[in-house]
């Protein structure tokens, strides 16, 4: 796997997504839909992935003395080294955001502990249908990434809404530390949730790129 | 245990519009054959289900004597693909790209590597983009044999070469088999390039080997005859040129009155026998 993640850096990686790390530091603006801080993570890795494919990153893969389920690895392994990246990159900006003087995100939910958790389930969902369709079919990359990003979307839209309207969300909606229980159980969740959906979605498009004809 | 460098029996693969059909030869070590038949007759087809590039739906597949879906990682240590020069990362320098490579490979030789590199004058801060196609070909292979590959599986390497580039590289070929026992499975439909170094032919058409033997046990079963009129139907796969008619007979058939003998060649043969076809 170390050499699989070295390959991954050293040739795949597009350096839109590591510009796109620095997007972190968004969590610092006053007023703003923060969880598209994440989605930026999101399209660095369909950047990797279509310059992948335009760089015929599966037919070089496929000779090298690998499986066929280690290229799937090492791809989602290197996503998600992005993604526990930005976010570990977002968090002293989110303390730094908490520290101003003014009141909390007026568009959206606040950059708090509960936020990571949320941002986390997001991107869990994002790597569920984003990698099982781009193994089924790497040509069709855009189609793959439209419905990723469609998820994406969709989600944030709920998620934001929820903060408005459910109890709960409300009481997720707050500075730290108020509410730290349900925030810190958000987190776990969160964090679980996001394992579980990449796993899944590793096996998924394991077998779908086991299936697939060069 | 099989002392065949690769063994294929009975492979198939569907498509709506074309089948590969109970494909089944060997190789044996240190020898070169050339894996002929028009565009389209399943070579790339054929060379892909070796490799699992492509799924085959029947047929058995096996590289010194180990079966490629139980023991894909040893096997993929010891065989070298090249399918007419690298096409992947054309714009990473060949250094980083050798980088790479170097770390997945088992018996990777430095030394076997800079060798290549200064045999065919590699530049290593170049991108394959801004390779010509023999210097794809030639980096290619050169990483191929520095990780010690006993079989090459070589996928149209010649094709958009000059003449002098493929002769270079068909004398490189030939020193691999005769001096270090390295197997080479070549497929082209320039078949001129395997009258100089092929040891066998191996024949595709419309996904069906026709033909499977030496190359010169080949070209000895027919005789290129030249008519001035058009031959009979005896003469197998006639074709009208600026000089007459020229087409093929069984060696020891008699040749039709007034005929010239040719010189008989790959080219010949093929051409004359797809006619037929």
């Amino acid at each position: 796997m170390k050499n699989l993640l070295y390959k991954e850096f050293r040739l795949a990686l597009h350096p839109t997504s590591i510009i796109f790390l620095t997007l972190s530091a968004m969590l610092i603006i006053p007023n703003y839909p923060y969880y598209v801080t994440f989605f930026y993570t999101c399209l660095g890795i369909f950047f990797i992935c279509l310059t992948g494919r335009e760089n015929q990153d599966l037919f070089y893969m496929m000779l090298l003395p690998v499986r066929k389920r280690d290229i799937v690895r090492a791809r989602i392994g290197m996503s998600v080294c992005l993604q526990c990246l930005q976010a570990l990159i977002c968090v002293p900006f989110a303390i730094l955001r908490q520290s101003f003087k003014m009141p909390g995100n007026q568009v959206g939910m606040d950059a708090n502990i509960a936020f990571f958790g949320l941002a986390f389930l997001m991107m869990g969902l994002f790597n569920l249908a984003f990698f099982t369709r781009y193994y089924a079919n790497p040509q069709k990359i855009g189609k793959s990434f439209a419905i990723g990003s469609t998820v994406i979307f969709v989600y944030m839209g709920i998620v934001e809404a929820m903060t408005h309207f459910v109890p709960f969300f409300l009481e997720l909606d707050t500075p730290d530390p108020e509410n730290l229980t349900k925030k810190l159980l958000v987190l776990a969740v969160g964090i679980a949730g996001y394992a579980v959906l990449t796993l899944t979605a590793c096996k998924k498009s394991e077998k779908e790129l086991e299936k697939l004809d060069l | 245990m099989s002392s065949n460098v690769l063994q294929v029996s009975g492979l198939c693969k569907r498509y709506p519009h074309f089948a590969l059909e109970n494909v089944s030869f060997s190789l044996q070590p240190g020898t070169i054959t050339g894996f002929i038949g028009r565009n389209g007759a399943g070579k790339t087809t054929t060379l892909k289900s070796l490799l699992n590039l492509v799924h085959p739906d029947s047929g058995e597949i096996r590289f010194f004597g180990m079966d490629f879906c139980k023991d894909e990682f040893a096997i993929k240590q010891k065989i070298g693909y090249v399918s007419g020069g690298i096409s992947y990362y054309p714009s990473k320098k060949l250094s980083t790209i050798s980088g790479v490579n170097r770390r997945f490979y088992a018996d990777w030789d430095e030394d076997v590597y800079r060798r290549c590199v200064s045999r065919f004058q590699l530049l290593e801060d170049k991108t394959p983009s801004q390779l010509s196609e023999g210097m794809k070909v030639k980096y290619a292979l050169a990483l191929a044999l520095s990780h010690h590959a006993e079989l090459l599986i070589l996928d149209e390497p010649t094709s958009g070469l000059d003449p002098v580039s493929r002769e270079d590289l068909l004398e490189v070929f030939l020193q691999l088999a005769q001096d270090e026992q390295v197997t080479i499975l070549f497929s082209t439909h320039i078949t001129s390039d395997l009258d100089k170094c092929a040891d066998n032919i191996l024949y595709i058409r419309s996904g069906k080997i026709i033909e499977d033997a030496p190359r010169d046990a080949f070209l000895a079963k027919y005789q290129v005859v030249q008519t001035a009129e058009k031959p009979d139907a005896s003469v197998i796969g006639a074709r009208e040129s600026k000089s007459g008619w020229t087409g093929l007979i069984p060696t020891g058939a008699p040749a039709p009155a007034g005929a010239e003998i040719l010189k008989t060649d790959l080219e010949a043969v093929m051409v004359h026998l797809e006619k037929e076809a």
